[in-house]
C-alpha cells in the first residue's frame, strides 16, 4: 500500500511539473483591459521595442495620450538582434504584440507576406486627406496597394559640422560638391580629417550618399534590380569614394570612438548622419546653431534638378489577431495627428513626419522645412531599400572597402554576384 | 533441473515488490528525464531538422535536403571562420594553459602563493564582453597600445590590431589568455598541491632537479589535472563568442569571425535559420568529436601510466 503511495505521488509530481510547464506561456495573454470594442480610452496595450532608451518619451507620450486613447505598457529590448527574434517569435504563441516597432523594406514585407501585421489603409488615407504625411512617405509602407503600420519617426540623413572647426580653418558650408571637396581638402591641408565613417553598422552611408547625388535614378534602379552594380555609374559613385578615401578625407575606420564626441573634440569636421545625430550631440551638451551645424550634401553631380537628400523611417506595426487589435489601431490613428507628434517632437527633441507638427529645435525644424520645400528629391535609406540577402554581402563588403580601400570593381562584382543570384529567384 | 511448485510459488511474491520499486522508480526519474527531453533532445533535434530546410524564422521551414550544408561548405566566410575557429583552439591551448602553468609552477612552494596568483584570477570575474570592451579600447587605432608604443619609441604603432586579418584574431587570443591564465594556474596549483610529496623527495635524492624534475617526475603526475584543463580549454576555445563579439563582430567584413559567430549570424542578422542551424550542427559535432577523441586519448594514456 505504502508503495503504491509513493508511486502515485511519483506520477502525480511528474504530471504536474510537466502541466506547470506546458501552461507557462499562456498567462501572459490576458493584456485585454478594454478590449477589442471597448473604450479604447481605457485600453492597455502591449507594445514592444528594440528602442529601450526611448522609455522616457514614451513615458511623455502616455501622458499626451491619457484620456484621448490607449495607453502603452512598455518593454524595450537594447539589442536589436534579440527583439527581431522575439517579435518573430511571438507571432507562434497566442501573446501576439498588440503594437511593436520594426524596420520597414525587406523585414516589413516578410511579416506583411505572412499575414502577421493589421492594415492601416484608412488610418493613411484619413492622414493624408489631413495632411498629416506626405503620400511620398507612404510608399515606405505600401504592400500589393495597402498600407500596414504607421511611421515611429522619419529621419533625414544630412551633413552635420562643428562650427569652430569650420571657423578655424576659414571655411564656408559647400552648397556645391566642388566647393564640398575644396573644403574637404583645406581641412587635410591643414590636417584636420573631414569627415567622419564606420566600417560596421553605418558602413554603407558614403556609397548612398555618392550615388544618389550623382544618378538616383541608378541609385532606385539597384533596389529593384533594374540597374547593376557594375554599370559605369555605379563604378563611378565608388570610385569618387575610393578617391576620397586615398586623400585621407575620412577618419581611420579602427577609431571606435562614439561620433559624437569626435565631432565634439574637432577630431572630425563633418558628420554625414541621420537627424538623429541631433539628440547625441544634445546629450554631449553641444548647442545647435552654436557648436554645431547642418547642412544637407550638395549633389555629387551638378546637373541634377533636385537635391537628393535620403530618407530613414521606422514603423509603428498593429499585431493581426493581437488581443487588443482595435484598440491599437486607435491608437495608430492618433498617433499621426498633430497633437501626438508635437508632443513626441518635443520629447525626443527630433524632427516628425507630420508637417504640422512643432519641431523645436530651430536647426531641424529648419532643415525639416528645406527638405519637404521644392528642389529636393527625397529617396529610401540604402539599408530598407536593398533586399536583405543582397544587403549582408554589401555591408560586408562596404566594411572591408572602408578598412582598406582596396579594388572598388572587386566590391562591386561581389555585391552583384549576390544581386544576380537574388533577383532569379525574385 | 526444475524447483518444487512449493518453492516456485515461494518465489512469485518476492519478485512482485521488485517490479513496483522499478515502476515508483521510473515515476521519480520521469521528471528529469522529461526536463532533459524538454529544453536539451527537443532543441537538438528541432535545430537538427532546421538545417535540412530554408527558414526565415517565420511561417513553416522548407525542406530543402542538403543545401545548406552544400552552401556552407562553399562559402569563403565559413572556411575562414573555420580557420580562425582553428587558431582559437591552438592559441587557448598554447597560452591560457601554457601560461597558466608557468604562473602556477613558479608560485608553488613560495611563502603567499596565493596573494602571487590572485592578480591573475581577477580578470576571471569579469564577462567576455565586458574585457571584450576593455581590450577594443586598448588596441583601437591610436588607442593605448599605440600610443604607448610611441611613447616607449618602440616599433608596431602603425599597426591596425583589430582591423587587419588575421592579426586581429592573434590580439583577441591575447586578450583571452589575459582574462583565462589566472584560473588555469589556479587548477594547476591545486594539481600541484595534491601531487605527494614522496615520490618528488625520492627524485631529488636520485639527483633530479629544475627542469629534469619537471619534465620527468611534476608534468606526469599532474596529468589527470592537465586532461580535465586542456579538454576545458578546447571546448571553450570551439565555442569562443563573448569577446570577439565585443572587440571586432566577426570584422571588418566577416574576417574575424568564428564558427559561433557565424552562427549567430547567419541565424539572427541575416534571417538563414537553415544556414545558421548547418553551421551549429557543424559545430556541435566538431566539439563532440574533438572531445570524445581527446578525452579516448588521454585517458587511455592514463591507463597505461
Amino acid at each position: 500500500m505504502r508503495k503504491k503511495t509513493t508511486l502515485a505521488a511519483a506520477v502525480l509530481t511528474a504530471a504536474a511539473l510537466t502541466l506547470a510547464a506546458c501552461s507557462g506561456g499562456g498567462d501572459g495573454g490576458d493584456g485585454g483591459d478594454g478590449g477589442d470594442g471597448g473604450d479604447p480610452t481605457e485600453a492597455v496595450l502591449s507594445f514592444y521595442t528594440d528602442k529601450a532608451a526611448w522609455e522616457p518619451s514614451f513615458d511623455d507620450m502616455n501622458a499626451a495620450s491619457e484620456g484621448t486613447t490607449a495607453t502603452l505598457e512598455f518593454t524595450g529590448y537594447s539589442d536589436p538582434t534579440a527583439y527581431d527574434a522575439f517579435i518573430k517569435q511571438s507571432f507562434r504563441t497566442d501573446d501576439k504584440p498588440d503594437l511593436f516597432t520594426w524596420h520597414t523594406g525587406d523585414s516589413l514585407a516578410q511579416l506583411v507576406d505572412e499575414g502577421l501585421i493589421a492594415p492601416t489603409t484608412e488610418i493613411w488615407d484619413a492622414a493624408i486627406a489631413n495632411g498629416d504625411v506626405t503620400e511620398e512617405l507612404a510608399e515606405n509602407y505600401t504592400y500589393d496597394g495597402e498600407q500596414y503600420c504607421v511611421p515611429l519617426n522619419v529621419v533625414y540623413w544630412v551633413m552635420y559640422y562643428n562650427k569652430a572647426v569650420f571657423e578655424e580653418n576659414g571655411v564656408e558650408v559647400p552648397t556645391t560638391w566642388d566647393e564640398f571637396m575644396d573644403v574637404g581638402q583645406t581641412l587635410v591641408d591643414n590636417g584636420v580629417v573631414p569627415l567622419h565613417q564606420m566600417n560596421i553598422i553605418f558602413e554603407f552611408v558614403w556609397f548612398q550618399a555618392i550615388l544618389a547625388g550623382l544618378d538616383p535614378d541608378a541609385y532606385n534602379g539597384l533596389s529593384d534590380g533594374s540597374v547593376s552594380y557594375t554599370d559605369p555609374v555605379v563604378v563611378e559613385a565608388m570610385n569618387i569614394w575610393h578617391d576620397m578615401q586615398t586623400d585621407g578625407f575620412f577618419i581611420d575606420p579602427g577609431v571606435t570612438t562614439d561620433p559624437q564626441t569626435l565631432l565634439q573634440t574637432g577630431e572630425v569636421a563633418m558628420a554625414y548622419f541621420g537627424t538623429f545625430f541631433t539628440g547625441q550631440l544634445t546629450d554631449l551638451g553641444m548647442v545647435s546653431d552654436t557648436d554645431y551645424g547642418i547642412f544637407t550634401l550638395p549633389n555629387v553631380s551638378a546637373d541634377l534638378g533636385d537635391t537628393s537628400v535620403v530618407v530613414e523611417t521606422g514603423p509603428l506595426c498593429v499585431g493581426a489577431g493581437s488581443a487588443n487589435e482595435a484598440a491599437a489601431l486607435d491608437y495608430s490613428a492618433w498617433w499621426m495627428g498633430v497633437d501626438a507628434q508635437s508632443a513626441w517632437s518635443e520629447s525626443r527633441g527630433d524632427v516628425s513626419f507630420n508637417p504640422g507638427a512643432t519641431v523645436t529645435d530651430a536647426a531641424l525644424a529648419a532643415i525639416t522645412e528645406e527638405v519637404n520645400g521644392d528642389g529636393f528629391l527625397q529617396l529610401r535609406r540604402y539599408l530598407e531599400a536593398t533586399p536583405t540577402p543582397i544587403y549582408t554581402v554589401a555591408s560586408e563588403q562596404f566594411g572591408a572597402f572602408v578598412t582598406n580601400n582596396g579594388d572598388p570593381m572587386a566590391v562591386l562584382e561581389a555585391i552583384q554576384a549576390e544581386a544576380d543570384a537574388y533577383w532569379a529567384d525574385n | 533441473m526444475s524447483l518444487p511448485a512449493a518453492r516456485q510459488a515461494e518465489l512469485v511474491p518476492q519478485r512482485k515488490p521488485k517490479n513496483q520499486f522499478w515502476l515508483s522508480s521510473i515515476g521519480f526519474v520521469a521528471p528529469g528525464v522529461l526536463l532533459v527531453a524538454v529544453v536539451l533532445y527537443l532543441p537538438f533535434l528541432w535545430t537538427t531538422y532546421i538545417s535540412f530546410t530554408e527558414y526565415n524564422g517565420l511561417g513553416d521551414p522548407e525542406f530543402i535536403g542538403i543545401e545548406n550544408f552544400r552552401d556552407m561548405f562553399a562559402d569563403p566566410a565559413f572556411l575562414n571562420s573555420v580557420l580562425n575557429t582553428l587558431y582559437w583552439v591552438i592559441g587557448t591551448i598554447a597560452l591560457p594553459v601554457g601560461l597558466g602553468l608557468l604562473i602556477a609552477v613558479l608560485s608553488h612552494g613560495l611563502p603567499n602563493a596565493t596573494l602571487f596568483r590572485l592578480p591573475f584570477l581577477i580578470p576571471y570575474a569579469l564577462s567576455g564582453v565586458a574585457v571584450g570592451v576593455i581590450w577594443s579600447f586598448v588596441l583601437q587605432t591610436n588607442g593605448a597600445l599605440s600610443q604607448a608604443l610611441v611613447f616607449l619609441h618602440l616599433p608596431g604603432s602603425e599597426l591596425r590590431w583589430l582591423l587587419d586579418a588575421p592579426l586581429n584574431t592573434f590580439v583577441m587570443i591575447g586578450a583571452s589568455t589575459w582574462q583565462g591564465a589566472g584560473v588555469n594556474a589556479l587548477l594547476f596549483g591545486i594539481g600541484l598541491q595534491s601531487i605527494p610529496k614522496e615520490p618528488l623527495e625520492a627524485a631529488r635524492v636520485d639527483g633530479a632537479s629544475g627542469f629534469t624534475l619537471f619534465r620527468t617526475m611534476t608534468w606526469p603526475m599532474l596529468a589527470p589535472l592537465t586532461t580535465v584543463v586542456v579538454g576545458l580549454s578546447i571546448v571553450g576555445s570551439l565555442k569562443t563568442f563573448d569577446i570577439i563579439w565585443g572587440m571586432t563582430k566577426g570584422g571588418p567584413g566577416r574576417v574575424s569571425e568564428t564558427l559561433a559567430l557565424t552562427m549567430y549570424k547567419e541565424t539572427f542578422i541575416n534571417n538563414a535559420y537553415g544556414l545558421g542551424a548547418a553551421v551549429a550542427l557543424f559545430l556541435t559535432v566538431v566539439t563532440v568529436l574533438a572531445s570524445i577523441l581527446y578525452l579516448r586519448r588521454q585517458l587511455a594514456d592514463s591507463r597505461s601510466i
